[in-house]
């Protein structure tokens, strides 16, 4: 490989900023329906500290483990609110499930979706069905374990986690709200996706363009 | 029309008034005839026959008086809100998922259970349909057994019931043979069970047992059904398909992991109502989903938000063609499939029609750039404020009193989002607040700042968080209480729910923290300052916060700076009641009232909770919510004061005026602290902060901020 596994990493990260900065008055219109309207400012801010303290990174020395745990604490420390603490705990967990590898091959992507969806979970005390962004994440983490499992190509493999983000995101519709702001609501944010979800089915799209 | 009239029909008019032949009308009726005539026929329930002996006209006439009386609108036939609202959403579920039948159970009545309400729907819907020589399947669960407690048909010949599926354990009321037994008791019908355990061991077994003669016979009565009644089961936490012991958990999670939204006769289907293949599949005896479907009359009978997903799949998936709910629920799917055009039919009244957007489309603010408004504002903050505050360290976000903490006292941090200003800094002072954690615009600061609070709030007698009831600073001081901790500072936690239009009182604890903030810090920082123990300092905290009482009302909703633009539409003639601080929508939206008739309904609900006696003392916060002037708060006030005057409650103190707000939102919040000797002299112990001094004890309602 002619770049390090760090490297891509870091790259993945950039391309979610991209797309988060794209689809954040998006994200934010969705959030006004159902909570308080700033998700899309809130995850740009945290995408963005991301890539600041990921240009601080050596990139030829880190490694893959390094690369997250620096996301997840640039994350936290720019953003708390409720998406913060989930992240950070997500990308945290990815990074001990990462730690002593140097290659990223699909189980170690495999790997990281789950331990970042598991993560999102414990820090949420969600569960699926709660319309959270983990509708996206544990399908996406699920979708990723089937494929390795049937020993699909990368391209294959991508497509599948990226097309069960999609579904779960599109499934909240129909869910009732159970955490967060929304829960408040009850049956008046049927209907509406949640912006958590949409912006999680947006990163898990970005990671899957790159096909790493 | 609300009047009876006392005197006798015949004795009311008649042929003799007139000596020419001509009838007078009663003065009351005002030389209308049409009028006449209704009341006549609405009122005293007289016949046409009557009314037109009664005109000296003829029964023609009389019929023609009625007709133009309703083209005129003299007389309005309306039909119940609720009712004619259940007929809309049960022609549009027919509508839109070609069933060939539905029945909604209108939500006016919320003091019966749904189970209950749904079951007598239910036994309406069969008692229709049940013909003699049917054969019915029975599925089993609670909302079927209820439709078999109520069911009431007439004669009725040669019908059998069948039991769906295998039995359960007994350990319920509503197994399958106890649900089949109740609907063929009712129908006097003759009832086959399935003498089978619903799940068995394996497949062997599944096998082995529909080999046998007699279960083989009683899948072939099944086989025959015609009709089938089922119940729709959620996968959610509180499903009682966790707690039935139908399933064992364990496969449970296995078809929820695999995308399962739905149980119906114990097969699981995914949300556009596809199987789900799992470990119980070979092992189930019972109805398979393909015999379901090939029934020709499929009544399903559910309701509850919860079952929404399930219900939604169940429908898409073809295996209801006669589906009774209720109408909240039947609301909920069809929008959560889609259909927008429902909340247009719903409404009797004229929608609001939005506000043309090319008037203006955005809100004007002072603003240099968008993204910078919390760091310039903390700028001008620190600096206005800064005989109070001071940072800790070289941290904004994190800011700490000066001569608050002191070595003995419990620290006091609270904190949160930044757009409530005064809320939450203006606290932070001697005598209350130690230290304030702030984050984004309505977002939860991060652990670290509130680390940093604690560290510096911390007298060595540990610190105590008082804040807002939100999943983000839940989150966020969770995380930063355990790193506090670990640094050797003891940490203990009150969560502001005082919103009492949030939750209902059954789930006091899931409330959000609004502006009651206000007395719950003023009472936990004049703990903290007189030198209780930690211990106390939590619990005399926690006693504020079960005694404060909000309720928020939004005209307009907020803008953020960043978008300027309005978080959501409220329409022109409406106001959204149950309003947070945070521009999310509030719990209901309602036409707009007069400022005493929504302080009434805003008190009716405080009094719901508050028991206070005649006697009792309270504070009351009246609170714009940012751009509502002084001049409306002090109406609102007017109006609470007459509202406690009248229970001989007397207001111990009072503020009125910006305490927490949301940004720009145009609106009001109300909260009463119901006191008590010990909240009243903490109230009136001395502070120092920017927005909040006490000098000492003042009585007569005379605090004032």
């Amino acid at each position: 490989m002619s770049e390090t596994a760090a490297r891509t990493l870091a790259r993945m990260f950039e391309r979610m900023s991209e797309v988060i900065e794209a689809e954040k008055d998006h994200l934010s219109e969705l959030d006004g329906a159902i909570g308080d309207g700033d998700h899309g400012i809130t995850m740009s801010i945290g995408f963005k500290a991301v890539t600041t303290a990921l240009a601080g990174m050596n990139l030829e020395t880190a490694s893959p483990s390094d690369v997250m745990s620096t996301a997840a604490s640039g994350f936290l420390d720019a953003v708390g609110a409720s998406t913060g603490p989930l992240y950070a705990t997500g990308f945290r967990r990815a990074a001990q499930a990462l730690s002593g590898r140097d290659t990223l091959d699909l189980p170690a992507y495999r790997d990281m979706l789950t331990a970042i969806s598991e993560g999102i979970r414990d820090r949420g005390k969600a569960q699926r069905g709660d319309k959270t962004m983990l509708d996206v994440w544990l399908p996406a983490a699920e979708a990723a374990t089937v494929a390795v499992a049937n020993n699909l190509s990368r391209p294959a493999f991508w497509e599948a986690v990226k097309t069960a983000a999609e579904n779960g995101a599109a499934a909240t519709a129909t869910m009732i709200a159970t955490k967060g702001r929304a829960a408040r609501l009850r049956e008046r944010s049927l209907g509406h996706a949640d912006p958590g979800a949409v912006s999680a089915a947006a990163l898990i799209k970005a990671m899957a363009s790159l096909q790493p | 029309m609300a009047l009876k009239t006392s005197a006798s029909r015949k004795g009311v008019a008649g042929r003799t008034n007139g000596a020419d032949g001509l009838d007078t009308i009663p003065l009351r009726y005002g030389d209308d005839p049409y009028v006449w005539a209704c009341w006549l026929y609405y009122e005293d329930g007289m016949t046409q026959g009557e009314i037109a002996e009664a005109m000296g006209v003829s029964r023609a006439t009389v019929n023609s008086y009625l007709a133009e009386a309703r083209e005129k609108g003299i007389v309005n036939i309306s039909i119940e809100p609720a009712r004619l609202a259940s007929l809309t959403i049960a022609q549009e579920l027919k509508r839109h998922f070609g069933l060939a039948d539905c029945l909604v159970v209108p939500n006016d009545d919320d003091t019966r259970p749904l189970i209950g309400r749904l079951g007598a729907a239910g036994a309406q819907a069969l008692s229709k349909m049940i013909k003699s020589g049917d054969t019915l399947a029975v599925a089993w669960g609670r909302t079927i057994l209820s439709v078999g407690e109520h069911l009431q048909t007439g004669p009725l010949q040669d019908v059998t019931v069948v039991q769906a599926t295998g039995g359960t354990t007994a350990s319920f009321a509503y197994t399958p043979e106890l649900t089949a037994a109740a609907v063929a008791r009712a129908i006097s019908a003759r009832c086959v069970n399935i003498t089978a355990p619903a799940i068995v061991g394996s497949a062997q077994m599944h096998d082995m047992l529909l080999a046998e003669p007699l279960i083989r016979e009683q899948f072939e009565t099944l086989a025959r059904a015609n009709r089938v009644v089922f119940g729709i089961a959620s996968l959610r936490p509180n499903s009682t398909i966790h707690t039935s012991g139908f399933f064992e958990t364990v496969p449970l999670q296995h078809y929820l992991a695999k995308g399962a939204a739905g149980v119906l006769a114990g097969r699981f289907i995914d949300e556009r109502g596809r199987p789900v293949a799992g470990p119980l599949d070979d092992r189930t005896i019972g109805i398979s989903l393909d015999m379901l479907r090939d029934i020709p009359t499929r009544i399903a009978i559910a309701g509850g938000f919860d079952k929404v997903p399930a219900l939604l799949a169940a429908l898409r998936g073809g295996y209801v063609n006669v589906l009774v709910t209720d109408a909240a629920t039947g609301a909920g799917i069809l929008r959560a499939d889609g259909v927008t055009s429902l909340d247009g039919k719903l409404s009797q009244r004229q929608r609001s029609v939005p506000v043309a957007n090319s008037y203006r489309t955005h809100v004007k603010k002072f603003l240099n750039n968008p993204n910078d408004v919390v760091e310039e504002m903390l700028d001008g903050l620190i600096a206005a404020h800064r005989p109070y505050i001071e940072t800790v360290g070289t941290s904004r976000r994190a800011l700490v009193a000066r001569n608050g903490p002191r070595p003995g006292k419990v620290g006091l941090v609270i904190g949160g989002g930044t757009g409530h200003e005064p809320c939450f800094v203006g606290y932070v002072g001697k005598g209350l607040a130690d230290a304030v954690a702030l984050g984004n615009i309505f977002s939860s600061p991060p652990p670290d700042p509130i680390v940093k609070c604690a560290v510096a709030a911390s007298g060595g007698a540990g610190v105590l968080f008082v804040y807002g009831n939100y999943a983000g600073d839940v989150m966020n001081f969770e995380m930063a209480a355990e790193l506090a901790e670990e640094q050797g500072i003891p940490i203990r936690t009150v969560l502001t729910t005082d919103d009492i239009a949030s939750s209902p009182v059954e789930d006091k604890e899931g409330r959000r923290g609004v502006a009651g903030n206000f007395f719950v810090f003023k009472i936990a920082g004049a703990a903290c300052d007189r030198g209780l123990t930690l211990d106390e300092c939590e619990a005399i905290t926690r006693k504020a916060n079960d005694r404060t009482y909000t309720v928020g009302v939004a005209l307009e909703s907020c803008s953020m700076p960043q978008t300027r633009r309005h978080n959501f539409e409220i329409g022109p003639d409406d106001m959204e009641l149950g309003m947070g601080i945070h521009g999310e929508p509030g719990v209901s939206r309602e036409r707009l009232r007069t400022a005493d008739e929504i302080v009434d309904a805003i008190m009716d609900n405080i009094f719901k909770e508050m028991k206070a006696e005649a006697g009792d003392k309270v504070a009351v916060l009246v609170n714009s919510f940012g751009a509502t002037p002084l001049m409306e708060l002090y109406i609102l006030y007017r109006r609470v004061e007459q509202r406690l005057a009248a229970k001989n409650i007397e207001i111990e103190a009072n503020w009125v005026g910006h305490y927490c707000t949301s940004l720009d939102m145009v609106g009001a919040s109300i909260s009463i602290l119901h006191l008590d000797r010990q909240l009243t002299e903490l109230l009136y112990h001395p502070c120092r902060t920017a927005i909040l001094t006490i000098e000492g004890h003042e009585t007569n309602g005379a605090a004032r901020g």
